[in-house]
């Protein structure tokens, strides 16, 4: 008796959901990168407080995955807006363009630095991209000057550059699959190859040699995978002042107290120093927006107007709180102008 | 009529095998005539197999489990008010043949039964017998007692209620009492109806699985020692029921007391390793056994 | 010569006695080994997660002056007002000598920017306030709480933390004044997820995992039940339910993100029910808990004793009546166990919610089947993984919450257990 009311329930309830399923949406779906969401996130937070609308919902899916969901298809069963730590990929534009979602709305929304950072017991690193090649790249060249290749033999950062002080390479870092991970083999590493005349030369010739050599991360135990939470990473080095670890800017603006930035190239990790190009390591973060689901999903042309204005992205605003850089002021004004006029999306 | 069949057996198997000794005491007929008794090595049924008025009827019922043959072409007729003991060594069959009656073999897995068996003169194995009202008209009282785990009044209740016997409450527990009555159990759970029927004794266990089988009022019951772990003063008791009964029902009776057997039954039959080996008037089987096999066994020559 | 042999025998007997209640000393001593480790493991669990967690249980309060002027407030327009700049001012007003932007921001960070929203829901509730002087507590940024805690320390240098010395002045000048005090934190019970510390809270996550875990339940149990039962009481015992019997073992091993995927292909892609929702993180979990379900119910099927079959069977019950009044009832403590098993683990999953959109950020605290919610474990997650350092007593408050929700149902179910417990 029990059994089967249990289970006309569950039949109604199954049947009603499925009804009402495909009907209207009246909240925000957002997907995509990791790296942005704790951005994307205030500012949904913020407009879902300070407006009549629902809070919207962002997943955290990772740039490609949300690319994926985002491209799909027009309709409120796909997300309206993904976010991302990359510019969108050609071929993603074109699938999109296949299901339909032909008019896209770009805007980039500030930048994020990689920074390399150590515990405070033990004093900062001045690196060069070079040297982190060097310490980190699965085949480097021949120290001889010969124009070829040898498995990384270097085990403490003195082997790399005699400057540098005598302890153990261990770098915890990011696994492949993360966006952080992309933006550190592409801005650090390749940018420390490239110092090296013929590997520079290499990429005219020989593309894909070249980003074999600049991309590949040695796998003898020098770099450790530390997994998608930066959080323990910074445990991590806590416990072991040796070791240096990679992230995004906003955990070491929020950790100052325990963990110091590694100089690269010269110049600190500072907000400032980020945000007016100085340090070298940093990447655009963006979002895409759906055209043609403004006005199907209620709030949507509002977010996009909460996430450009001042108050969010500005140099004061409260993205800044979080970590995230600003662009310059024209960027900005472009961007905005962007927005407002919903220019479409070409490649 | 019986004799005819019986000689008309007794010689089909003759021409099968027999040797120069056999041949001399290979028929009930000359066996009972030269007062001689049929060896060991034969394995057919001698004596009375069949009744006037035979309420269920065994023909050709053979037995397996799995490769196991643990009834060999039993033939045997049970007749109206009476009861029947089966009397036979440890793993002779008996239970094994009591169960084939009520059908209850079709639960165990791997268990095949073939041959014909009546009740009132209908195939039980029929397509249009349904075999759960059969069991109700074929009560059973297991060699384990094993009382359902709920209290005395729920375990005879049980029955009635599903088959609508008892058309109130009232009713309902006057079938308790009086099935409760007649295993002779009422005046010791009178007071502890709702107690679990598995906080009684081992005995007492027993005579509230009687008293649930009788609850449904069945035409025939089915008892696998139904006194081993009772004491004589309950086994008495439950003797004085299956007398009661007898009235109305027909009654089979597994049992290792001879005595028991000789007590309560008219007729008996000896089981040995799987064959029905000997059946008659319970007097004449425990006096005048015709079967060497069913001699050593009420001499106590084995068993 | 007979009498030799049992007393030989005897003193055989003695000396084996010996060996054997050494053999079962030894036994007792290494179970009691084990379950002292065990007890002790969970103990620093339980230790280290309560010792970090339970200050989330506590939130700092600021008390803020706030007079509501008629030319801010306007009583048409409520909805529209600046009560951030209500709260700025009267943290101007408490502090009038702090000068510069720079300061005023910090000064600004002191209170949450929660403080706002309440006090906007207040006067939306009350327009009367207006016009009167109202005095507030208003939940404390989460960098004050922090200090409040203690988890910021004093004595570093000032560029080593993230609450500088012109803000410890303030916060010490509050205390003096008896205008910031810890309370109990009921936003941590009230409110969803939030990117601020001190406005976030576990009702969401909890009510996500209550509508989940009951689909769940209404789904796999009798699903469950009605399998093992089919399986062990009814079906033929022949080389496809030998089959089906093989894969079931084989799903529950399987691991539980392909349960996720399969959940997208089917409820999601096919028949298109909606993303982030309970519903369909109950249908996936359905999936992934019907194996246990299953196994565990066969399991505690084929314990029944046979004889109770027969006893039924023998006063002429059917089958499905012998199955359902007797062999069921039996059977329940077993299948309970297994279901509780299977809601533990349902309860404690992430993998497969990845899948269907359950890891997201959702502000809004679910209010039925279809509303976006996520679940425990995946705050958990997402807390763990958030850069702010208030995140990171929530994060053991949460996991401790989660604690007390899977006790809990354990509870429950063996109560159930008790009830159907019986001797036979
Ligand atoms: N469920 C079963 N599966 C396989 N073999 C069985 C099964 N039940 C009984 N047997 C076999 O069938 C034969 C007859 O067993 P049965 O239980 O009928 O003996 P019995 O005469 O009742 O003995 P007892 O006096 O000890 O009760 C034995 O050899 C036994 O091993
Ligand atoms: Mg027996």
């Amino acid at each position: 008796m029990l059994k089967k009311t249990a289970a006309l329930a569950a039949a109604a309830i199954i049947a009603v959901s499925a009804g009402t399923a495909s009907a209207a949406r009246d909240y925000i779906n957002i997907v995509g990168s990791s790296t942005v969401y704790p951005f994307a996130t205030v500012v949904a937070e913020q407009f879902g407080k300070t407006t009549h609308f629902k809070t919207p919902k962002i997943e955290s899916t990772g740039s490609g995955g949300g690319m994926k969901l985002f491209c799909a298809g027009v309709g409120v069963e796909h997300p309206d807006i993904t976010n991302a730590s990359r510019r969108i990929k050609k071929s993603e534009f074109d699938k999109c363009q296949g299901n339909g979602v032909t008019d896209i709305l770009e805007v980039k929304i500030g930048y994020d630095g990689i920074v390399l950072a150590n515990s405070k017991k033990s004093s900062p690193m001045k690196l060069s991209r070079k040297d982190i090649f060097l310490a980190l790249a699965k085949d480097i060249p021949d120290p001889s000057g010969a124009e070829k290749l040898i498995p990384n033999p270097h085990q403490t950062w003195h082997d790399v550059n005699p400057a540098l002080p005598n302890i153990k390479i261990e770098v915890l870092g990011p696994p492949p699959t993360s966006g952080t991970r992309d933006a550190f083999v592409e801005l650090v590493m390749e940018g420390g190859g490239k110092k090296i005349g013929w590997i520079k030369a290499m990429k005219k010739k020989d593309k894909k040699a070249y980003k074999r050599i600049c991309h590949t991360v040695r796998e003898d135990g020098a770099y450790i995978e530390a997994g998608e939470n930066d959080n323990l990473i910074v445990q991590k080095l806590n416990a072991n002042p040796n070791a240096i670890g990679i992230f995004g800017f906003s955990f070491l603006d929020q950790n100052s107290d325990v963990i110091q930035g590694s100089i690269v190239d010269g110049v600190e990790p500072t907000f400032e120093a980020i945000a007016d190009g100085q340090y070298p390591v940093s990447r655009p973060l963006y979002f895409y927006a759906k055209k043609a689901h403004i006005g199907m999903v209620p709030g949507l042309s509002e977010y996009l107007n909460e996430f450009s204005s001042e108050k969010a992205w500005g140099e004061e605003g409260y993205l800044t709180d979080r970590g995230m850089i600003p662009m310059p002021d024209s960027e900005r004004k472009q961007m905005r102008n962007d927005v407002k006029t919903l220019r479409n999306l070409e490649m | 009529m019986e004799s005819i069949m019986d000689i008309e057996g007794a010689t089909l198997a003759d021409n099968i095998s027999m040797t120069l000794e056999q041949q001399a005491m290979a028929s009930d007929q000359e066996a009972i005539k030269k007062k001689t008794i049929v060896s060991r090595e034969d394995r057919r049924t001698v004596g009375e197999i069949y009744t006037e008025d035979p309420r269920m009827t065994c023909r050709n019922v053979n037995v397996h489990y799995g490769d196991n043959h643990a009834i060999i072409d039993a033939n045997i007729d049970i007749g109206r008010n009476e009861v029947l003991a089966m009397i036979g060594p440890s793993g002779c069959g008996k239970s094994t043949f009591l169960r084939c009656l009520n059908r209850m073999n079709d639960t165990v897995e791997g268990c095949r039964v073939t041959g014909e068996i009546t009740l009132d003169g209908q195939d039980i194995h029929g397509k249009n017998i349904d075999v759960v009202p059969l069991r109700a008209q074929i009560g059973m009282v297991f060699q384990k007692p094993n009382p359902f785990p709920k209290s005395i009044f729920d375990n005879v209740a049980y029955g009635p209620k599903i088959h609508g016997l008892a058309s109130n409450k009232s009713d309902l527990e006057e079938i308790v009492e009086t099935s409760l009555q007649k295993a002779g159990l009422w005046e010791e759970v009178k007071d502890r109806l709702n107690l679990p029927g598995t906080g009684l004794s081992g005995g007492q266990q027993q005579r509230l699985c009687i008293a649930r089988a009788i609850a449904v009022s069945p035409e025939v019951i089915l008892m696998d020692e139904p006194c081993s772990a009772l004491d004589p003063i309950a086994t008495a008791r439950i003797e004085e029921l299956i007398a009661e009964l007898r009235k109305q029902y027909s009654i089979v009776i597994v049992t290792h007391s001879m005595q028991q057997a000789a007590r309560v039954s008219g007729r008996t039959a000896y089981f040995h390793l799987g064959d029905l080996i000997e059946v008659g008037e319970t007097e004449r089987v425990f006096t005048n056994p015709r079967h060497q096999l069913t001699e050593d066994y009420i001499t106590g020559r084995f068993g | 010569m007979q009498k030799n042999n049992s007393v030989i025998g005897q003193e055989r007997i003695q000396k084996k006695l010996k060996q054997r209640y050494r053999a079962e000393k030894r036994f007792r001593r290494l179970g009691l080994f084990a379950v002292i480790t065990a007890l002790s493991f969970l103990a620093i669990l339980l230790i280290s997660i309560s010792s970090k967690g339970y200050t989330a249980f506590q939130q700092t309060y600021i008390k803020l002056e706030i007079p509501l002027s008629h030319e801010i407030l306007d009583v048409k327009n409520l909805a529209n007002a600046d009560y951030p700049g209500l709260v700025k001012a009267s943290l101007r007003q408490m502090f009038p000598d702090v000068k510069g932007r720079r300061d005023k921001r910090k000064l600004y960070g002191l209170v949450s920017t929660g403080a706002a929203f309440e006090l906007q829901d207040r006067i939306i509730e009350d327009p009367t306030l207006i016009g009167e002087k109202i005095s507030m507590w208003v939940p404390a940024s989460s960098d004050v709480d922090m200090f409040m805690k203690g988890q910021i320390p004093k004595n570093v240098s000032e560029n080593e933390r993230r609450i500088k010395d012109n803000e410890i002045e303030w916060i010490d000048w509050l205390q003096q004044e008896e205008r910031i005090e810890k309370r109990f934190n009921t936003v941590f019970f009230t409110a969803g997820d939030s990117r601020d510390p001190e406005l976030s809270g576990i009702r969401g996550a909890l009510s996500g995992s209550i509508f989940t875990l009951f689909i769940t339940l209404l789904l796999s149990f009798p699903i469950g039940a009605a399998t093992a039962v089919y399986l062990e009481e009814f079906a033929p015992k022949n080389k496809w339910t030998d089959l089906i019997e093989v894969n079931i073992n084989n799903l529950a091993a399987v691991p539980s993100i392909v349960f996720g995927l399969l959940g997208l292909a089917v409820f999601i892609n096919f028949f298109g029910l909606p993303r982030s929702v309970p519903l369909v993180g109950g249908l996936v979990l359905t999936l992934m808990t019907l194996p246990t379900i299953i196994i565990a119910g066969r399991a505690a099927l084929k314990a029944v004793p046979p004889s109770i079959r027969e006893a039924a069977l023998g006063v002429g019950a059917s089958p499905m009546q012998t199955v359902l009044h007797h062999v069921l009832p039996l059977a329940m403590p077993g299948m309970l166990t297994g279901t509780i098993i299977g809601m533990a683990q349902a309860l404690g999953e992430t993998a497969p919610l990845l899948m269907i959109g359950m890891v997201a950020f959702i502000v809004d605290v679910p209010g039925s089947f279809t509303d976006p919610s996520t679940v425990l474990p995946v705050q958990i997650f997402l807390w763990a993984d958030s850069p702010e350092r208030g995140f990171m007593e929530r994060t053991s408050a949460a996991i401790m919450v989660l604690l007390v929700f899977l006790i809990t149902m354990n509870a429950v179910a063996i109560f159930l257990r008790k009830r159907f417990e019986r001797r036979w």
